[in-house]
């Protein structure tokens, strides 16, 4: 087991967005977290991070109760993440914006950079690595959320749509990605809108509605749950299986 | 590898400038251009590098210049003797204001920095001990070499360049570093910046301290030159929003864009201030007014910027 | 019975604060642009009123509205001059446009009228009222009541109105407001003019009882500042509590401090706040 999430809350005033959320997670799996719209899973991916302080439930990483950790200290322990709404340091170029990741394991320049020039080619940014973040557009931005992510040298590292808004050849190239991140040994946890994204990466897909996980189980399995069809995919799925 | 020529070139020229400039006025002007520089180059660490902007540090060099006369009215030390002091109280003044305002987000800080700043500008006003609203006043005569009091402003254009020389090596040095990335970061996001384990407080305080000691120096310089400090010219709010100008005018975040405010800044304000007779107009301050507003409006990363534009159009027109 | 006399005079004086304030906070809770130069407004209102007062002979009847409408043209101005140019540019042009416009006001005031306090003729309204013990004064009474009247209007404007929700859709959600068919530019200017119209309004107030600086808008800013943070970004209800209770607790330190030490008080207790509750007192996180 490398992380366990247990009856994690958080409440936004009289919004209850994560309820009672349960979560385990084993090292190399990936694990793929679909559901509606407001479902409650970036609150989720912000309390695994130490982004957001749930007010009940424990959070377990090898071992260690992380539940009260700042952000920093999440990054330290071996978990990164990237944002659904790409947060990159517009006016740095694309190369120090992977440095400043990279700064966390290599405390002096010469070897962050290194590592960054490792990174920046194993995420396919070499064309842009001197080119102010500010300048990309959507999928540069996304691929150096990742890239920024794997500089840390993280063991697990959570994904907030981080395939969403590129279109299918940008799709295709991102999930080979994904893929190779994996093959490197880390575990991965998705959030994902588009269901073959799920489909063809992940072992093990957890499903969200209202702040609770209503299914879990094999993708392939977890999209022929009643309850999931119900609550996520609503009547439209239904109506175009039909 | 970057060639090191036009920094020898320009170390020179700061070095020989007295010689060109023969006038006294001149020489001051200089002297003053080399001290605004310092405290721009300090704030600079905070409200440019890491994008915090602090519309307070009046009170660090308040600390500077009231250490300094302090330590000849109540010790009868030469003034520079209380140098020291100043800074130790700046440092201590940083970690009790920044840890908590820290915390805060863009304009929150900038007010409360305010709010500190004047809080402590009323406070020193309303207290004998250190002088109250008539301020303090540095010995009237030198009595030693100590005293630092001297008649040409030559001596202090020189300590004054050492000090901004010490500086910009340390900046340049912040600039390259895992703190310069971190700062940078900050200000880029700190969310973000934390997610990838930038530990945003502890850094963003290693950079005030750095900025609140070099700012108190600079206050101490302020005062040995000139050997008076009140609430308003140590502690007032025109104290911080200068340097916040000078940084802003040249380039915020930006290793030269200070000395190039101060440059450009203090010389404009000292041929207005002639022209409009006096600063006791308000001329000159329309004028700063003015210059705030078409910077922030129109070149919002200053002159650095200007610059920056200026030569890669000629390398795009190049290629 | 002092006590009592004290808290009068302290709510009589929040309530201008609050309408002042309410014009900042109307501004920064919309667009989320904090207008340093706000207490310079309220300075140029008060400078509007000693002119208008000196050269025209008029009575706050005129001035007040006169600064009103001359505020309003200025915020609106400054809209679509500046603010529109510099909203989603870096943190530091935000700041410094509106604290280069407060310097560049200020000093051009300065520039004009000396830094000589001036003060509106005693006559204007200087009598005093006497109830139940305790004597008001005239101009603090007529200001007071007046502010109070004018914030809850604006309340009730931006809460009963159409044009009220749509000013707040905007707030709320700019893109969706825009795809409702409202222009979100001209909803902000106007928010910039009604917001420098109350502080026209309450600077005109002010001079009917306070001296006359080009550099008094340096710390009624300071107590707007306070008083937003206290009562919660945008919020007009909370600028009005906590208005009143800096009226309330100035009165009473400068009489028990000393008045040299009354906005110590003030921003000691706004340190205090930002640091307990960054997201103010009445605000929501
Ligand atoms: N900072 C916040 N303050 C208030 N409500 C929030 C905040 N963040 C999220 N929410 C609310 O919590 C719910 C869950 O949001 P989120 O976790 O982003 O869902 P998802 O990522 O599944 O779409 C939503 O109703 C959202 O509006
Ligand atoms: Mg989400």
């Amino acid at each position: 087991m490398l992380l366990e999430a247990s009856g994690i809350v958080k409440q936004f005033g009289s919004l209850r967005a994560v309820d009672g959320a349960c979560l385990a997670i084993d090292r190399g799996e990936v694990v793929g977290l679909i559901g509606p719209n407001g479902a409650g899973k970036s609150t989720f991916f912000n309390c695994l991070a130490g982004e957001v302080r749930p007010e009940a439930g424990r959070i377990i990483y090898k071992g260690a109760d992380i539940t009260a950790l700042s952000p920093e200290a999440h990054a330290r322990r071996g978990i990164a993440r990237t944002w659904q709404v790409p947060a990159v340091f517009a006016e740095m170029p694309v190369r120090d914006n992977v440095m400043v990741g990279a700064f966390l394991r290599h405390h002096h320049a010469p070897a962050a950079r290194r590592k960054a020039e490792e990174v920046i080619a194993f995420t396919g940014l070499a064309q842009q690595a001197g080119a102010p973040a500010g300048s990309l557009g959507t999928l540069g931005r996304k691929r150096l959320e990742i890239a920024r992510a794997l500089a840390t040298e993280p063991e697990l590292v959570l994904l907030d749509e981080a395939l969403a808004g590129l279109n299918p050849t940008e799709t295709a190239a991102a999930i080979e990605l994904v893929r190779s991140i994996h093959a490197a040994g880390i575990t991965l946890v998705i959030v994902e809108h588009v269901m073959a994204v799920i489909l063809s990466l992940a072992q093990r897909a957890v499903v969200f509605h209202q702040g609770k996980v209503i299914a879990a189980g094999p993708p392939a399995a977890v999209i022929e749950d009643e309850a999931v069809i119900e609550a996520y995919l609503g009547a439209r799925f239904r109506r175009r299986s039909a | 590898m970057k060639t090191r020529v036009p920094l020898v070139l320009l170390g020179l020229a700061a070095l020989g400038l007295p010689f060109v400039l023969h006038e006294v006025y001149y020489q001051r002007v200089a002297a003053l251009v080399v001290l605004a520089a310092i405290s721009a180059s300090a704030w600079n660490l905070v409200g440019g590098y890491a994008g915090q902007v602090s519309v307070g540090h009046a009170m660090f060099f308040g600390s500077g210049a009231y250490g300094a006369l302090l330590a000849y009215t109540v010790l009868g030390w030469p003034p520079i003797a209380g140098a020291p002091f100043g800074i130790a109280a700046a440092l201590l003044l940083a970690v009790v204001v920044g840890l908590p305002t820290f915390r805060l987000q863009g304009h929150y800080f900038s007010m409360a920095t305010i709010a500190a700043a004047e809080l402590i500008a009323i406070a020193v006003g309303n207290w004998k001990l250190v002088g109250g609203a008539a301020g303090l006043m540095g010995p009237a005569a030198p009595r030693s070499i100590a005293d630092l009091s001297f008649r040409s402003p030559l001596p202090y254009y020189y300590i004054f360049l050492l000090v901004l020389t010490i500086l910009l090596l340390i900046t340049a040095r912040i600039e390259r570093s895992r703190l310069g990335f971190y700062l940078r970061a900050i200000r880029g996001g700190e969310r973000a910046a934390r997610s990838l384990g930038v530990p945003a407080v502890r850094t963003k305080l290693a950079a005030l301290l750095v900025s609140a000691g070099f700012t108190a120096l600079a206050g101490s310089l302020y005062a040995v030159m000139i050997g008076f400090v009140d609430p308003e010219s140590g502690l007032g709010l025109l104290v911080s929003v200068q340097m916040v100008i000078i940084a802003a005018l040249g380039g915020a975040g930006t290793l030269w864009g200070p000395l190039i405010g101060a440059a450009t800044l203090i010389p404009l304000e000292e041929t207005t201030n002639a022209f409009f007779g006096g600063s006791g107009t308000g001329a000159t301050f329309v004028v700063y007014g003015a210059i705030i507003v078409l910077i922030s409006r129109f070149l919002p990363g200053g002159i650095a910027e200007l610059w920056q534009l200026v030569r890669s159009r000629r390398r795009l027109r190049a290629a | 019975m002092i006590l009592v006399q004290l808290v009068a005079d302290g709510l009589l004086l929040g309530a201008v604060y609050a309408l002042l304030s309410s014009g900042l906070t109307l501004i920064w809770g919309m667009m989320n642009v904090v207008n340093f130069a706000h207490g310079d407004f309220v300075m140029l209102a008060m400078y509007i009123a000693f002119v208008a007062v000196t050269f025209l002979h008029v009575g706050p009847a005129v001035f007040v509205p006169l600064a009103a409408l001359m505020l309003f043209g200025l915020g609106v101005g400054v809209y679509f001059a500046l603010i529109r140019h510099v909203m989603r540019g870096p943190m530091l042009a935000q700041i410094l446009s509106t604290f280069g416009l407060g310097i560049l006001l200020r000093y051009m005031v300065f520039w004009v009228f000396s830094a000589n306090f001036v003060s509106l003729p005693n006559r204007m309204a200087g009598g005093v009222l006497a109830i139940a013990g305790l004597r008001l004064q005239d101009s603090r009474l007529l200001a007071g009541l007046m502010a109070l009247l004018l914030t809850v209007g604006l309340h009730l404007m931006l809460t009963r109105t159409a044009f009220g929700s749509r000013l707040l859709a905007v707030a709320e959600d700019r893109t969706a407001a825009m795809l409702v068919g409202i222009r979100p530019d001209a909803m902000q200017a106007l928010a910039w003019g009604i917001g420098a119209a109350c502080a026209g309004v309450a600077g005109a107030l002010i001079a009917l009882f306070f001296y006359i600086s080009p550099l008094v808008g340096d710390s009624l800013v300071l107590i707007a500042f306070v008083t937003v943070c206290l009562g919660g970004f945008g919020s007009i209800p909370g600028a009005l509590v906590a208005g009143l209770a800096i009226g309330v607790i100035e009165s009473l330190s400068a009489w028990f401090i000393g008045a040299a030490w009354q906005d110590v008080v003030v921003f000691a207790l706004f340190l205090l706040a930002l640091w307990l509750r960054p997201q103010g007192l009445m605000g929501k996180a």
